[in-house]
């Protein structure tokens, strides 16, 4: 019995504190979501739902800096349809989409594959294709630039090589310099999806693999019925994200054509458009915010569109 | 039925609307009373004095002017701060927006412009009539509207580009080194022979023109009034023409399509382009960085078919809204006064603004230095130049313009259509109905 007493919990110890429960933590309901909620609150109305509005607002007047402006109704509307640029600048966002889109879908996919591999030294080769991802654009645009150039390696190696017999006009010719704006921003983008494929690629069961090696499937019909269905979702994520942004390019082409949009400024993006007429001192600022709202409902749509779709598919 | 909420969200909104309608107002107008002003008194007052890029190579220069004029009014001082040459109009953008201008500002007339415009700048030709007749005529022109009457700006250093051309593409293309174009005509000429010859392995022209190229080809770019934009006329299309016509037969480089104005003096310095334009002080450069261009460097006059060069400009210009006006004024008269422009331009290879300043033998005789031809030769044109950029002239304009010239020359469009579509966005852009 003498284990029943050591066990035995001398009543004299219990303290009345602990035996209360704790008190409760006073919320105030209503209005604590909103303290804890204030300072991000805040920042996006000052830096994202103000400057929008402003942009509206700005978008039906003829506003300039430093003078003001007043409300001019849909002139800059009427204004940006009638004008050239706009429309090539349209078109050629709808090139970058439809041009360096699948690819950035597809190729950091079979990266991906090769990649994931655990073969000796493969953590060297991971860094290095991620290199041009922590690069600056600018940096990178300027050495694509001195590779392209009518003077650059390309065109010399290809001269020398007796491949050419003038330079190719890779930067002064309006498709070639959208084509080589592409190319950077693949080459740049890659390992960035790569690396979301990467940690998608880890999720597959491996079991699936080996239940299609027993069926007698092969690499090419595993990827196709094993790898591929399970990257669905994620392929059409980076699909949206890839068009969105290439939607919005600006960096490449700015780069590649000294900040001109190319001969005749005919490779110029929307966004181009949007800094050419709506800064400096002279800057049209009206039409400029018309522009960038044209810009906002056309990636909205992209997105309402991308979105449905893998919504009706993964449905 | 509309919620608490929905109403909540709703007035927020609306109160976000009219609050972002505050952009539309415009920048406050200036707070110095018009009228005269005079520094004959004692200076008090703190001010504060911004260039443009010039701290890191002539810092000695400025802090000594200042320690001059604070030790001449001991009861002023002045805060010097230099930004750099990126993003230099947006800083003056913000400033302005701020309504905290510098009292005393280094612009020039491109920069100028839309701050007077939006009444920022003190008007000279008010407040201190009687020292205008102390600058060129030419570089005054530069900081005037002639329509309000006003000046907005003190002229400070000038300059104006001298031609440089490589003496040995000229003799590999199989032309004369010793008879360099003094025309337009003749460059283009002299472009086509040169295409002929080597067949684009080194061009003549490096770039497109520019509006000033168009004013020096005769070409009128504002009508009487100053206000209209007619750069459209037979003589300009004449001038596209030829730049196409160079362009096919390889005398154009084909690259100055997209080219900047610093890329096409890239591709000079690297000897696939004979012949550009400069200034003074592109020299040093030369010899430092291109030297075998150095070695064959050919000098001669701007090429203008009016008689008169072009002339660049940069300008002192005084907040309307300073709190020790006399003190702003009589510091960017001392700024600009001819013995400091003096002082200047001896280490900077610039030219003063004031009346007479360029019969200093300085700039009219030649003492055999690097710089000294090049000096003489740019002091020469300034005597009648001009400057054939108007100071209505925006970014804008200048893509607009290269934009529809590059279309013309690679037979995208005709010359007349080109110029029709640079002058039709000219005047929508400045305001002028059609």
């Amino acid at each position: 019995m003498s284990t029943a007493t050591t066990l035995e919990r001398p009543q004299a110890v219990e303290t009345p504190q602990r035996r209360r429960k704790p008190a409760p933590v006073r919320t105030h309901a209503p209005l604590t979501p909103w303290l804890l909620m204030a300072p991000a609150l805040l920042a996006a109305i000052v830096f994202v739902l103000f400057p929008f509005l402003n942009t509206i607002v700005l978008s039906f007047t003829d506003a300039r800096p430093l003078l003001g402006g007043s409300f001019n109704g849909l002139q800059n509307y009427r204004d940006l349809l009638a004008d050239p640029m706009f429309w090539i600048a349209l078109r050629n966002c709808l090139i970058y989409v439809v041009g360096a889109v699948p690819p950035l879908v597809i190729l950091p996919l079979l990266l991906a594959m090769l990649v994931r591999k655990a073969v000796p030294g493969i953590g060297a080769i991971r860094t290095a294709i991620y290199t041009p991802v922590i690069a600056s654009v600018v940096v990178t645009g300027l050495i694509w630039t001195w590779l392209l150039d009518s003077r650059g390696l390309v065109n010399s190696m290809a001269g020398w090589l007796g491949i050419i017999s003038s330079p190719i006009p890779f930067l002064t010719d309006e498709y070639l310099l959208l084509i080589s704006s592409m190319i950077v921003t693949v080459w740049q983008g890659i390992a960035y999806y790569m690396v979301v494929y990467l940690a998608v690629l880890a999720n597959v069961p491996q079991s699936l693999h080996e239940a299609a090696m027993m069926d007698g499937a092969g690499p090419v019909r595993r990827f196709l019925t094993v790898t591929l269905p399970a990257m669905r979702s994620t392929m059409l994520l980076i699909g949206i994200i890839a068009s969105l942004a290439a939607f919005r390019i600006f960096s490449e082409i700015f780069v590649l054509s000294g900040g001109t949009g190319g001969p005749g400024g005919r490779s110029s993006s929307l966004v181009m458009l949007i800094r050419e007429s709506g800064t400096g001192l002279s800057g049209r600022l009206g039409y400029s915010s018309a522009v960038s709202i044209v810009l906002f409902l056309l990636t909205l749509i992209l997105m309402i569109v991308n979105l449905r779709m893998t919504y009706r598919k993964e449905s | 039925m509309l919620t608490r909420r929905d109403l909540m969200t709703g007035g927020s909104l609306t109160g976000l609307l009219l609050l972002s309608g505050c952009g539309l107002q415009p920048t406050g107008g200036p707070t110095v009373a018009s009228g005269p002003i005079g520094t004959d008194i004692e200076l008090e007052g703190a001010i504060r004095f911004q260039t443009w890029n010039l701290r890191s190579a002539y810092l000695e220069y400025f802090e000594g002017l200042i320690d001059e004029f604070v030790a001449a009014h001991p009861g002023a001082s002045v805060d010097w701060v230099d930004q750099p040459a990126d993003g230099y109009a947006d800083n003056l953008q913000v400033d302005a927006s701020n309504l905290d201008l510098p009292d005393v500002m280094n612009l020039a007339p491109d920069l100028a412009w839309p701050l007077a415009q939006a009444g920022l700048l003190l008007d000279i030709a008010d407040a201190r009539p009687e020292v205008l007749d102390g600058y060129a005529d030419g570089a005054i022109e530069d900081y005037s509207d002639p329509q309000a009457g006003t000046t907005f700006a003190y002229p400070w250093y000038l300059n104006t580009g001298p031609i440089f051309y490589n003496r040995a593409l000229f003799e590999e293309a199989g032309l004369d080194p010793d008879d360099p174009p003094t025309t337009w005509d003749e460059l283009f000429d002299l472009a086509d022979a040169m295409g002929d010859a080597v067949d684009g392995r080194f061009y003549m022209i490096g770039q497109l023109p520019a509006i000033a190229d168009f004013g020096m080809y005769g070409v009128q770019v504002l009508d009487d009034d100053q206000e209209r934009f007619i750069f459209n006329d037979e003589r300009a299309v004449r001038m596209v023409e030829r730049y196409r016509q160079a362009y096919e037969r390889k005398g154009l480089l084909p690259d100055s399509t997209v080219l900047t104005y610093t890329g096409g003096g890239e591709r000079f310095q690297s000897g696939q382009v004979a012949l550009s334009t400069g200034s003074a002080y592109d020299v040093a450069n030369f010899k430092e960085n291109a030297p075998d261009l150095y070695a064959n460097l050919g000098i001669t006059e701007t090429l203008t078919d009016t008689g008169h060069a072009n002339m660049f400009s940069q300008g002192i210009a005084v907040s309307s809204r300073t709190e020790h006006p006399e003190v702003a004024i009589a510091f960017a008269e001392f700024l600009t006064s001819q013995e400091k422009q003096m002082e200047f331009a001896h280490i900077v290879d610039v030219f003063p603004s004031t009346e007479g300043a360029l019969e200093d033998p300085y700039f009219t005789e030649d003492d055999g230095s690097d710089t000294s031809e090049v000096r003489v030769v740019a002091a020469g044109q300034l005597d009648s130049a001009r400057n054939y950029t108007p100071v209505v002239w925006t970014e804008e304009m200048r893509v607009e313009l290269q934009r529809q010239v590059g279309d013309a020359v690679v037979g995208r469009i005709t010359a007349q259509e080109a110029l029709d579509a640079s002058v039709a966005q000219a005047n929508r852009l400045a305001g002028v109905s059609e």
